[in-house]
């Protein structure tokens, strides 16, 4: 910093210790649930003090809910979106925004408005689509009149199934499209001038300038994959092999319904189902925050 | 942003495009087509047997009191989360942005909530806002009834917007960090080089820097919690007291998921669509306008 | 595109990783259940254990993470031709499910495959629930419970009783004198209909829609605005103003479980499944299990049953419902079956031999099991009158919801009881109007 401001700076401190707090608290309660046993967490008002469980609930619940396999199912598929959706948002985006045709606004709300409606709502639908992917391709076939028989192309129980409806979503390209219109026109111009093409434009000028937004978006990204639990539910039957760390999670959840609360083990759970993402988002962090080793410009 | 549009290659455009395009047909349009026409009909659950019934269910949505009373309900809760939540943010974020001690810190634990399953966050809500213990019941001790969101409709509401902002602020302030980050330091050091003080420069460059940022989570954070914001009511108030939180979006994914009405869901799903497009229509059209991108 | 080949090379590594083939030569079948959590273990080890008491079939169980999941779930996959065999589906889906034209009966699926079941000996009130209104079952009790009153025989004992009130105006005296003697909340209650409406209707003879409860078709109407059911919610209403009763919902942060296990309420109606959290919960006072209060002068009917049943899905091969055979047969009999979930749940027995097996192992003069008779005494306190059989009423989990949020207003004093209970009714009606019309040209087995 190149000025010193005491007073603001204190406050500034205070108010981030403030949020600080009230931001984690929750994560305590959390932590503080999986320390303890059985009759402590269903106590009223539960002890705010960790008890001296914690081990034990982690432990009881990584062999119960066959963690090893899931986190790595999960990682796998959530690498995977976070990747697919970076590359296709970061092009998709490209279209929109440095090319010109007319239907580019069209297409852009095209992609926008998947943010319109839940999987919830369109779920039964979406599971036909991912028990055969040609179906739609069929259907218009033979509303065509053409009757051709196609292989069937199922999702279910398979990666893919896991990953790509999750890529179907907006929120990428609608954060790159944001992004690229910031970047000034000259800079494009003088690209093309240089003799650069779009392709050497994109990836030696776009992507290098957008480092800090394409490690948000993965953070977010990874994230939000690594948290679908009912997406991955529908998709998964075959439960040893492709169950994922947050369907596990689910089902140690207590329904409330005619079954004994333990919260403490499905508390543990959430904190080892919380760690990858955690730790993802702080890697990441080095590459939002400019860190100690790039000098300030 | 028509002068972006440098490049006039038309075939790598499309090229470009049609992956995602390919995907969102497939996954999204496809799927909600059919969702769509069961608006149109009556649809059995097994898919048995449909009849078209043409606007009836449309007609059934509208005639029901309740109907626009989660409406209103929607949307007080989609301005106060998305303003709630976008204002401590940024604020957050332009602290951490000023690089004081600790900010490393600082900037990993607000990304958390984010991480959090939904029913951690559920049970940690659960104790935090109970009246009768917990964190609240010790203020409830000196007033009674001051907090009940049991039976008091407006506390219940305010829950559902505390909890849904408070897991938004992770969200939000990746981006508007990441946003901060990009400014070149140089125009903020050249402010300072003016004599522009630290809110000074925060209002008049950095704020305006972001507005692109900024105009991005508005849309995301307003159609999320119109559109997403179920979990979290079925978590906590399902939709009570007296449909005091019935959000058009949870009413959806009660009659369609849990009570497996999917006509009834499909027609309230295309009026909550079309009154969201609306609304992010209106501001691509008037806000995007005050918005600079460089 | 990327993810293609990252998701082909993820899955190279993971070929890698498995080792086991080894059931590859038995025939296997899917089996979806809905609990989660303690119960979720349970049902899974249950599966565990029938596919290691025999090398010929192998069950392929998958939780589904909540009832109401595996009904949408199910409905998913069956309408993508990728249902599972067998699918455990709870009481408020049997409509859906009898009208679905997607499963195969139960007592057919048992003469198809050669399980001999003695039908007659499912306890009534659980028989009824999920028979056809001719008697015939459609899908297999597993999880089976009703509704039993928890009192605590400490606060009891303050007004000098030792036995829990029979009728609701005894129950209310005791409230008076309880609360006299310094317990701050005699009684715990929320809005679930399940107890309220439904299983104090049963107990009590009273109607909760014409047409038999809808037994007899679907153009029943709803009328539990014109039965004690209005006075019963007005009560609730007197007691909480008199300071008798406490509502206790999860939005403020502790449930009835949770205020009868720690002693802050003296008692609750609640599910007999819920027993075994008490054993770890209400440890600090004694406690006991009683059938719930009846109505001046009326003679006792059966309670309905909760929980789930499990249903057979149209549509597979042979050999798999060879293997559902075979498992539906080990899940339901006494030994591998009854006594393995009353043993390890709250649940009951659901037929009189698994009763009988458990009788002779005096498991319920254990005093782990106290009490736990008790529910089943409740279930078969009658042989099922026209109105006592069950709730056979389209998407009855929105009336429920319906009927909760107008109790929620008269509670908060928004509404008047009877108006409130009147406005649920009519909208109740639209719904199941609506459900008639959705369904039109069908009939309820």
């Amino acid at each position: 910093m190149i000025e010193r401001t005491p007073i603001l700076n204190l406050v500034s401190q205070a108010i981030l210790c403030i949020a600080f707090v009230a931001i984690l608290s929750p994560f305590y309660i959390v932590f503080a649930a999986a320390s303890h046993d059985f009759v402590t967490v269903n106590k009223v008002p539960m002890p705010l003090l960790p008890g001296g469980h914690l081990w034990e609930n982690l432990s009881e619940v990584w062999v119960k809910a066959n963690f090893g396999q899931a986190m790595r199912n999960s990682l796998i598929s959530a690498v995977a979106v976070t990747v697919g959706k970076i590359s296709l948002a970061s092009i998709s985006a490209f279209s929109i925004v440095f090319f010109n045709y007319r239907a580019r606004m069209l297409v852009f709300w095209l992609i926008f408005i998947t943010l319109m409606l839940p999987l919830e709502v369109r779920i039964v639908p979406t599971y036909a689509v991912a028990a055969n992917v040609l179906s739609p391709l069929k259907s218009m076939l033979s509303f065509l009149g053409l009757s051709i028989t196609l292989p069937e192309w199922n999702l279910l129980n398979t990666y893919p199934g896991l990953v790509l409806p999750l890529i179907a979503t907006a929120t990428g390209t609608f954060l790159y499209r944001q992004f690229f219109m910031t970047i000034p026109n000259e800079l494009a111009e003088a690209a093309k001038m240089d003799g650069a093409g779009p392709i050497r434009f994109f990836w030696q000028i776009l992507m290098p300038l957008s480092k800090s937004n394409m490690a948000a978006l993965a953070a977010i990204m990874f994230v939000y994959s690594w948290n679908q639990y009912l997406w991955p539910l529908l998709v998964v039957t075959d439960q040893q092999n492709y169950a994922t760390a947050t369907m596990q999670l689910q089902k140690l959840v207590p329904s409330g319904q005619a079954e004994p609360p333990v919260w403490n083990t499905a508390m543990a759970a959430n904190l080892i189902v919380l760690l990858p993402p955690a730790l993802v988002s702080i890697l990441l962090q080095r590459f939002i925050v400019r860190g100690l080793i790039s000098t300030e410009k | 942003m028509d002068k972006h549009a440098t490049f006039s290659n038309t075939w790598l455009a499309t090229a470009l495009i049609i992956p995602q395009l390919l995907l969102v047909f497939v996954f999204f349009y496809w799927p909600t087509a059919e969702a769509v026409y069961w608006a149109f009909t009556l649809e059995q659950p097994f898919g048995g047997s449909n009849q078209w019934v043409g606007m009836q269910n449309f007609q059934t949505v509208f005639n029901d009191s309740k109907y626009w009373n989660s409406v209103i309900v929607s949307i007080i809760f989609a301005l106060a989360t998305t303003a709630l939540s976008l204002i401590i943010s940024l604020g957050l974020a332009l602290l951490v942005d000023r690089r004081l001690p600790g900010h490393q810190l600082f900037s990993f634990a607000y990304f958390i909530p984010y991480a959090m399953a939904a029913p951690a966050a559920g049970l940690a809500f659960r104790f935090i806002f109970a009246p009768s213990a917990g964190f609240m019941a010790a203020i409830n001790e000196w007033y009674p009834n001051l907090w009940n969101p049991a039976t008091n409709g407006s506390h219940a509401l305010l829950l559902i917007i505390l909890c849904q902002s408070w897991q938004s602020i992770g969200y939000n302030f990746v981006f508007f960090l990441a946003a901060l980050q990009s400014i070149p330091r140089t125009l903020t050091e050249a402010g300072a080089m003016d004599g522009a003080s630290v809110l000074r420069r925060m209002a008049d460059i950095q704020i305006p820097l972001v507005a692109p940022t900024l105009f991005f989570l508005i849309i995301i954070n307003l159609t999320d919690s119109f559109v997403n914001s179920f979990g979290i009511v079925d978590i906590t108030t399902h939709g009570g007291p007296a449909r005091a939180t019935d959000l058009m979006v949870y009413k959806i994914y009660f009659d369609g998921f849990k009570a497996q009405d999917y006509s009834l869901a499909a027609a309230e799903s295309i009026v909550l669509m079309l009154l969201v497009i609306a609304l992010t229509f209106f501001q691509f059209r008037f806000v995007e306008r005050r918005v600079h991108y460089n | 595109m990327t993810n293609f080949s990252f998701s082909k090379l993820a899955f190279a590594t993971l070929l890698l990783g498995t080792t086991s083939a080894h059931a590859a030569d038995k025939i296997k079948f899917d089996f979806w259940y809905g609990n989660t959590g303690k119960i979720g273990e349970v049902v899974q080890k249950h599966c565990d254990l029938f596919n290691a008491s025999q090398d010929k079939y192998q069950a392929v169980c998958t939780g589904q993470g909540g009832y109401d999941k595996a009904e949408q779930n199910t409905i998913a996959a069956y309408r993508a031709k990728h249902q599972p065999t067998v699918v455990q589906i709870y009481d408020a889906g049997t409509v859906n499910f009898m009208l679905s034209g997607a499963v195969i009966p139960a007592v057919q699926f048992a003469k198809n495959n050669g399980i001999e079941v003695d039908w007659a000996s499912y306890f009534g009130g659980i028989k009824n629930y999920y028979a056809t209104s001719k008697g015939e079952m459609w899908s297999f009790p597993y999880n089976s419970s009703t509704a039993v009153m928890y009192w605590n025989k400490d606060a009891w004992a303050k007004i000098g009783k030792t036995e829990a009130p029979k009728t609701w105006n005894e129950y209310e005296a005791d409230l008076k004198a309880m609360k006299e003697k310094g317990v701050a909340c005699g009684v715990a209650y929320d809005y679930d209909t399940w107890m309220n409406l439904e299983q104090f209707s049963a107990a009590n003879d009273l109607p909760i829609a014409t047409m038999n409860n809808g037994y007899d078709g679907l153009g029943a109407e709803l009328v539990f605005n014109k039965t004690a059911f209005v006075d019963h919610m007005k009560k609730y209403k007197e007691w909480t103003d008199l300071g008798y009763a406490k509502l206790q919902t999860e939005a403020l942060g502790k449930d009835i479980d949770q205020s009868f296990g720690e002693g802050a309420c003296a008692s609750i109606i609640e599910s007999i499944a819920d027993y075994k959290t008490f054993k770890q919960t209400a440890t600090t006072f004694k406690w006991g299990v009683t059938m719930i209060p009846l109505l001046d002068g009326v003679s006792r009917k059966n309670t309905l049953v909760g929980g789930a049943s499990l249903w057979v899905m149209q549509g597979k091969s042979k050999e798999e419902y060879e293997a559902a055979a075979a498992f539906l047969k080990y899940v339901t009999s006494p030994e591998t079956g009854q006594k393995y979930i009353v043993e390890n749940t709250g649940y009951i027995p659901v037929r009189a031999d698994g009763l009988d097996l458990l009788n002779k192992a005096k498991f319920y003069e254990d005093p782990n099991n106290a009490g736990r008779e008790v529910a089943i005494q409740s279930l078969t306190a009658s042989n099922g009158t026209p109105v006592t059989r069950g709730v056979r009423l389209g998407n009855f989990t929105s009336i429920r919801k319906a009927l909760r949020s107008e109790l929620e207003a008269a509670f908060a004093g928004q509404k008047d009881m009877q108006v409130a209970i009147d406005d649920a009714v009519k909208q109740g009606n639209d719904i199941l109007r609506r459900y008639e019309q959705t369904f039109k040209g069908s009939q309820l087995p």
